[in-house]
């Protein structure tokens, strides 16, 4: 069965056109990466299925019903949270807003403490949830923010950047923990990633963003030189290392003379990438 | 006249209703003030009910009515055009300077006695009447009855403002209840402290409270403790010693502060001498 089904989808952004002709579909239980330059509309696609933005052209199916804002059936995480740097809320409480956090007036759901107890065990959390989030790891941050996100047991999991700024043990863990939850709850799972390497292991399927073009498949059927050549429209060149890493070369050319059609990178976001880039080159 | 005395008279009788009504509101916004880090935002629509209250003095109206119109446009016009993170600052400080304009502007149109600026720029609670505490309090009741409504959602916004809108709170409406609770709450701090020390009401309680606890609802409640002790015992060093309530109010606040961050230094010394 489906999670999720695109057909000859089209998101346009400030009279711009993101992405069209996206055609792809997500079975459930299975884990996709997304992948493709800052800018690209990899979030946008998150906003799509969260029907937070619509499509301008195309359909799209969430878990066999139109996308609608607020579905407990999809569980969101975003990559940066403000009560990551908040001193008075503990992992425990940032769970249970999780669970009625949206919900208005004074009445207290008594089957909250079981569940937010249950989501603690399952992320193994518990340990660590009731000190202050400002006081824990990056790792146990992002750890408490899946717990968060799936106090509901969604089917459908999206997770922007869950890797972003950890070091490589803790991604490793978030890695095994984003599988871990796949398999007891079976959620369909959309992880969005600046680098394949450490989600490898795990990923079903690839979606690249890029060039306002989607391109879906297996990771061979689309991490290869072939498609990313003619996706980008000039040569790149993967180099597997021994250990089954993927080094991706002739992107710094995107990211460092974007195309007229694409997002406006600043100075910033150019050196990002190179920074990207090369730490990927030299790992 | 005695202490005694001195506290049985109606404008300090007046006074504490008032105050208690606005601490315990100020309190409980200021929580969200810290958490939200919207302290320039309070502070901003302070300044900017100045020019409402002196435009009103100006029109021959009650202060309090310029006060509220101000505030409350201020925290509309700052609530919806900066929902957005990234222009909150630069939509404040324009807010602030363009209201602050104004005020100067009507101060400079009002020829009449000026002791009503004074009283809006520094507070005059020993003032009020018992018109005055029906309407404080009855505003600052309503403050907190929208908070204790709203007050998961909101604390969901603010701490994670993508995740609340994927489960289907809007943010912009979140931000504009908030910035309405905290235009209502600073006419009625003003009435006490004045426009240029809403701050001891509004953001030092809160802040003392932060640095004490981890828990949300328990910051809260202290904030909302601390807000009533300064204000209380303010008062009531106002009429004893004398010398301005304002004042009174402010230096307990900021002392409040300052006390629990040493209390936290200190634990935090001592908690690294147990692990070494």
């Amino acid at each position: 069965m489906n999670a999720l089904t695109m057909k000859n989808g089209a998101v346009v952004l400030g009279g711009r056109t993101i992405w069209k002709d996206a055609t792809f579909s997500l079975e459930s239980g299975s884990i996709t990466a997304i992948l493709g330059p800052n800018g690209a509309g990899k979030s946008t696609l998150l906003n799509i299925i969260l029907g937070l933005v619509p499509l301008v052209e195309g359909s799209l199916e969430v878990l066999g019903e139109a996308p609608r804002r607020g579905n407990r059936r999809v569980g969101y995480m975003a990559q940066t949270r403000q009560a990551d740097t908040v001193a008075t809320m503990t992992g425990r409480d940032y769970v249970g807003l999780g669970f009625d956090g949206p919900r208005f007036g004074w009445g207290r759901d008594t089957a909250k403490r079981e569940v937010v107890r249950q989501a603690l065990a399952l992320t193994g959390t518990t340990s660590f949830a009731d000190q202050s989030l400002h006081s824990l790891s990056g790792g146990q941050r992002q750890r408490i923010a899946l717990a968060h996100t799936t106090v509901f047991k969604p089917q459908l999991l999206l997770l922007d950047e869950p890797l972003a700024a950890l070091d490589l043990a803790a991604q490793a863990e978030i890695v095994d923990l984003i599988n871990l939850i796949r398999d007891t709850t079976g959620a369909a799972v959309v992880v969005v990633a600046h680098d394949l390497n450490p989600l490898a292991p795990i990923v079903d399927q690839v979606l690249w963003i890029a060039r306002r073009q989607v391109r879906s498949g297996t990771v061979e059927e689309v991490v290869n030189e072939d498609v990313l050549s003619q996706l980008y429209g000039h040569p790149i060149e993967i180099v597997v290392t021994p250990r089954g890493r993927r080094v991706i070369v002739g992107l710094e050319e995107e990211f460092a003379h974007p195309h007229p059609h694409g997002h406006d990178h600043s100075h910033e976001d150019v050196h990002e990438h190179f920074a990207e880039v090369y730490e990927e080159e030299t790992e | 006249m005695s202490l005694r005395e001195l506290l049985a008279t109606s404008f300090v009788q007046h006074a504490f209703y008032a105050v208690t009504a606005v601490a315990l509101a100020a309190g409980a916004v200021g929580y969200f003030v810290v958490l939200r880090r919207q302290a320039f935002a309070a502070h901003a629509i302070g300044h900017v009910g100045f020019a409402g209250a002196a435009g009103a003095v100006l029109l021959g109206l009650s202060p309090i009515f310029g006060l509220l119109v101000f505030c409350l446009g201020a925290g509309l016009l700052i609530g919806f055009a900066g929902a957005e993170l990234d222009d909150r600052d630069a939509v404040v400080g324009v807010t602030l300077t363009a209201a602050l304009g104004l005020g100067v502007l009507f101060i400079s149109l009002y020829s009449g006695y000026a002791n009503a600026t004074y009283s809006i720029l520094f507070g005059q609670i020993l003032g009020v009447t018992w018109s005055d505490v029906g309407l404080v309090a009855a505003l600052s009741m309503g403050v907190l009855l929208v908070v204790s409504l709203t007050y998961r959602p909101l604390l969901f916004v603010s701490v994670d403002a993508q995740s609340a809108a994927s489960r289907g709170l809007s943010t912009r409406a979140m931000s504009l209840l908030f910035m309405s609770l905290l235009g209502v709450t600073t006419v009625v701090a003003i009435q006490i402290v004045g426009v240029l020390l809403v701050f001891s009401l509004l953001v030092a309680p809160a802040a003392a409270a932060e640095v004490l606890t981890s828990r949300p609802l328990r910051t809260m409640f202290l904030a909302m403790g601390f807000a009533l002790a300064s204000a209380w015992l303010g008062l009531f060093f106002g009429v004893w010693i004398g010398g301005p309530v304002s004042f009174w109010i402010t230096a307990l606040a900021s002392l409040a502060y300052l006390t629990a961050r040493a209390t936290n230094a200190t634990r935090a010394r001592r908690a690294r001498r147990v692990v070494a």
